[in-house]
């Protein structure tokens, strides 16, 4: 199969470019002074000490782990279900619910979000709530879209296998469909998780302004502060909680796999 | 003498465009270099009919680009593409003349200068108006539900309405670091610009008194909406986005606080690196003549510069008549522009970042 | 197989309340398109307005053109590249396969104002002058991740097996792709193509800081609202509605198209 190994080495000239050299400038800011030059590196940790000494940066970055987990999770137990429904219709009834949920993404998140405002208004929740409507609405679709996309055109013979030799409903879903949408969950938590602990606009526009998030102070420290080491750190230091706490999914992934 | 020969000259000049541009064998290229124009505006702060009038007038096309910050255009020109015009407020003025990023106003083209106020004239940010022409102004203020706060309590109290406890539940806040600590500032009679350690603290403090007091929400442009629309009793807003809201909802009040507030001018600048220099100087003549700043202020609901188009709207019959909000208060001592100061910015955001936590 | 009449009716129940939810705000929106007065919030009046006001804004209209073209064009890359590379993946060393996917994750991951800074700096360091090209090339950079983060997990439930018979019957590499391969994956492949599409149509911050002078897309219009205007739910009704033609035309003239050949056949049988 070596040809076809082949194929990833245009992506990873193109990641080498375009993501890595990127990456590279925003932890060069991050690991030097502001102010000076490009020209004239004065390499320091002072930016990441800064962060990790002040508990409001923690608060606020536990805030956001905590905003995006939540959101992960109710979107796992609601996209769930719908997935599982959905991946039971017939072949072009799939795909035409497959569009239906991309098409609302198709219009501007704000739009979206200044109309559940209103529509919100007329209903008395804890602002909280509201974050969450606002936030599991967003990324719902995702996550739908990407267990279907696992469960699809499953095995049928498995399912079948499983009822011939006397297992019921939920013992063929806990035994077959589950394990075999495992992966697509990994995918949707991915899709859903990682860019929800950077997101910040819809926490901010319905929780009434009670909302300071990590996104929300990085922009701050590359716009309005005009601080680009520090806002660099900052978004080096949720990657790699990110990146470690993805690692601990995947292994527990693997475990599951195993077993 | 020397000052009628250069009117003469100037008019001459003027008087030989305006004929450039009507003439049968006028020619953009030829003419300008160039037969298109880079503006750099803030989004639906034009009337667009302005701009298609410019289009076919002077047989150019502009190209609009849109920006939703001066921090963000600030970032955007550092990757050395190239405007013909933005239109950045004071403080990023000032900061983009110290770095030497624009180039003068050619003075013998914009002859309409003369139809501006006096005051919206050789401000701090600009002394000399060398390298800007004002275009839309305003002052920061309180709006507030008259039927549910006396307009005397708040001509009294000012910014300092905002420490009773009484309105708990019922304020907005504006979320940007340097409106709000304004805010504080005044209501303790230090400038808008201070630099002051100890003042600094003490502005936190009022905050954070303002945090526990009245609870207020921390909100961006969504509170327009929703003050037009009476979900709370009172909230911090520019007289521009006020007199919006005071035409939407007679309810509402706008009071400029007499402890001073801040002005906030947004002009027109010509960038170092403009291609099409020339042609921007005769945009901004344009923009500042009396029927096309009325158009634009008419449209936008903000002040505008020309002193015959800020009479005639504000006067009688005029689209903002008897609006408290669409006239800035001018000559005020304690008013105050802003200033550039990034490091302040820097310690002013993680300050309010606390105040928002409540911490 | 027969189903309980009561779960297909709780099924179809809980995929109607689903839809409804997606779908509550996009009526909303399209609501105060034919709102009379700006409000957001408060309905005060039919009126057409927006849509006139929408159809005399060049800068509006123009950022549709860009949005599509700029979406159209980086689906189409990232689609392509991003099934090559997951196929590829998929076949290569675990240590290999781990880099790759760990270092695809960081655009999902980056705020969106990292990503963008990071690739403004790029092109400024490579003396790239800002244009609708650096713009394109921006969005496919964060559309692959998408594409390969869907199509993945079907890739690990396809029977290795099936390729490698396919070669060892003398197949070449090229027809054990497309003939073995792509028609197990095709859902997936679709559903990336589709989320690279909302992604690239919806942002605004990295097209703000790669795109060149001149270009606005429809989030950038949004965004850069000084004064809200309402033209813009005019604008997106019209996209809800244009999709929803299209939508049908793909889905239920093959369908009618489909009924029409079965009847056929039943009666020449």
């Amino acid at each position: 199969m070596k040809s076809f190994f082949r194929m990833t080495y245009p992506y990873i000239l193109w990641i080498a470019v375009f993501i890595v050299a990127p990456m590279v400038m925003i932890a060069l800011y991050a690991l030097t002074r502001s102010g000076n030059s490009m020209l004239t590196f004065q390499f320091t940790l002072e930016n990441f000490a800064k962060f990790l000494s002040d508990p409001t940066f923690m608060r606020v970055l536990w805030t956001s782990l905590r905003i995006a987990l939540l959101t992960t999770v109710f979107c796992i137990l609601i996209g769930y279900p719908a997935a599982l429904f959905i991946s039971n219709m017939s072949e072009r009834k799939q795909t035409m619910m497959v569009l239906l949920l991309t098409l609302p993404m198709w219009i501007n998140m704000l739009l979206k979000t200044y109309a559940w405002r209103g529509i919100l208004l007329n209903f008395d929740l804890e602002s909280e709530t509201k974050v969450f409507i606002g936030m599991v609405y967003d990324f719902l679709p995702y996550m739908i879209i990407q267990i279907h996309t696992s469960i699809s055109k499953m095995d049928r013979n498995l399912l079948i296998a499983s009822y011939d030799l006397g297992a019921n409903k939920w013992k063929t879903f806990l035994k077959v469909t589950l394990p075999l949408s495992v992966p697509g969950i990994i995918s949707g938590i991915t899709l859903v998780f990682l860019p929800a602990v950077s997101s910040f606009v819809i926490p901010k526009l319905l929780g009434g302004g009670d909302y300071v998030l990590i996104g929300n102070l990085i922009e701050i420290y590359f716009l309005q502060a005009g601080d680009w080491n520090f806002g660099s750190a900052i978004s080096l230091i949720m990657a790699l909680i990110i990146i470690a706490s993805m690692y601990l999914t995947r292994r527990m992934d693997r475990n599951g796999q195993e077993a | 003498m020397k000052k009628i020969l250069s009117l003469i000259l100037t008019l001459c000049l003027a008087a030989g465009l305006i004929s450039a541009a009507v003439a049968e064998d006028y020619d953009p290229v030829k003419e300008f270099g160039s037969n298109v124009l880079n503006v750099y505006n803030w989004g639906e702060y034009i009337d667009k009919d302005v701009i298609s009038r410019f289009e076919k007038e002077y047989k150019v096309k502009v190209n609009y680009s849109l920006f939703s910050s001066n921090e963000e255009m600030y970032v955007k020109l550092q990757s050395g593409a190239s405007y013909d015009v933005i239109v950045p407020s004071d403080y990023m003025i000032e900061r983009l003349i110290r770095e030497e990023k624009l180039q003068a106003i050619d003075k013998t083209v914009v002859t309409n200068l003369d139809q501006l106020l006096p005051e919206v004239m050789g401000l701090s940010y600009d002394p000399d108006n060398t390298y800007s022409v004002p275009y839309l102004w305003q002052n920061f203020g309180i709006v507030y539900d008259t039927t549910k706060i006396d307009p005397e309590t708040v001509e009294e109290k000012g910014w300092d309405i905002f420490l009773d406890p009484q309105y708990a539940g019922h304020a907005y806040m504006y979320d940007s670091q340097r409106d709000s600590f304004m805010m504080g500032f005044k209501a303790l009679g230090y400038s808008a610009n201070t630099e002051n350690e100890e003042e600094i603290q003490a502005a936190y403090n009022w905050l954070r008194e303002v945090d526990k007091a009245v609870k207020p929400a921390y909100v961006t442009d969504e509170v327009i909406d929703a003050m037009a629309n009476g979900e709370k009793w009172m909230a911090v807003v520019y007289s521009g986005d006020a007199a919006y809201i005071l035409s939407e909802n007679e309810d509402m009040g706008f009071c400029a606080p007499k402890q001073g507030t801040n002005v906030a001018y947004d002009a027109m600048v010509i960038p170092a690196n403009a291609s099409n220099p020339k042609l921007a100087n005769v945009f901004i003549n344009y923009v500042i003549d009396y029927e096309n700043a009325l158009a634009i202020s008419e449209e936008v609901g903000y002040a505008s510069p020309n002193a015959q188009v800020l009479e005639e709207l504000s006067g009688p019959d005029g689209d903002y008549e008897g609006n408290a909000a669409y006239l800035p208060r001018t000559g005020y001592e304690k008013d105050e522009v802003y200033h550039d100061n990034q490091t302040l910015m820097t310690e002013l955001a993680e300050l309010w970042i606390k105040v928002m936590l409540h911490e | 197989m027969r189903k309980k009449k009561s779960t297909t009716f709780l099924t179809s129940g809980y995929m109607v309340l689903i839809l409804l939810f997606i779908y509550l705000p996009i009526f909303y929106v399209v609501l105060f398109s034919f709102n009379e007065s700006k409000s957001l919030t408060k309905f005060t009046g039919f009126s057409l307005r927006w849509y006139e006001s929408m159809m005399n804004d060049s800068t509006m209209l123009e950022s549709i053109w860009y949005t599509v073209l700029v979406a159209v064009i980086a689906t189409a890359v990232s689609t392509v590249v991003g099934t090559i590379t997951a196929i590829g993946l998929s076949k290569s060393r675990r240590i290999i396969r781990t880099a790759v996917l760990e270092i695809n994750n960081l655009p999902v991951m980056n705020p969106d104002i990292v990503t963008a800074i990071g690739l403004m700096l790029l092109f400024i360091s490579a003396n790239v002058q800002l244009s609708l090209t650096t713009l394109i090339l921006s969005h496919i950079m964060f559309c692959i991740p998408y594409v390969i983060l869907t199509i993945m997990p079907k890739l690990r439930q396809l029977d290795d097996n099936v390729a490698e018979a396919a070669l060892d019957l003398g197949a070449n590499p090229w027809q054990a792709l497309t003939k073995v391969i792509l028609p197990q994956i095709y859902p997936a492949v679709l559903s990336g193509a589709l989320i690279a599409f909302s992604m690239s149509f919806d942002d605004f911050v990295i097209s703000f800081f790669t795109a060149g002078v001149g270009i606005n897309n429809i989030s950038m219009y949004v965004y850069s609202m000084k004064r809200y205007n309402p033209g813009i739910n005019a604008l997106s009704t019209l996209i809800v509605v244009v999709v929803t033609l299209i939508l049908i035309t793909v889905n239920v003239i093959p369908a009618i198209r489909d009924k029409k050949t079965k009847r056929t056949e039943a009666k020449n049988a």
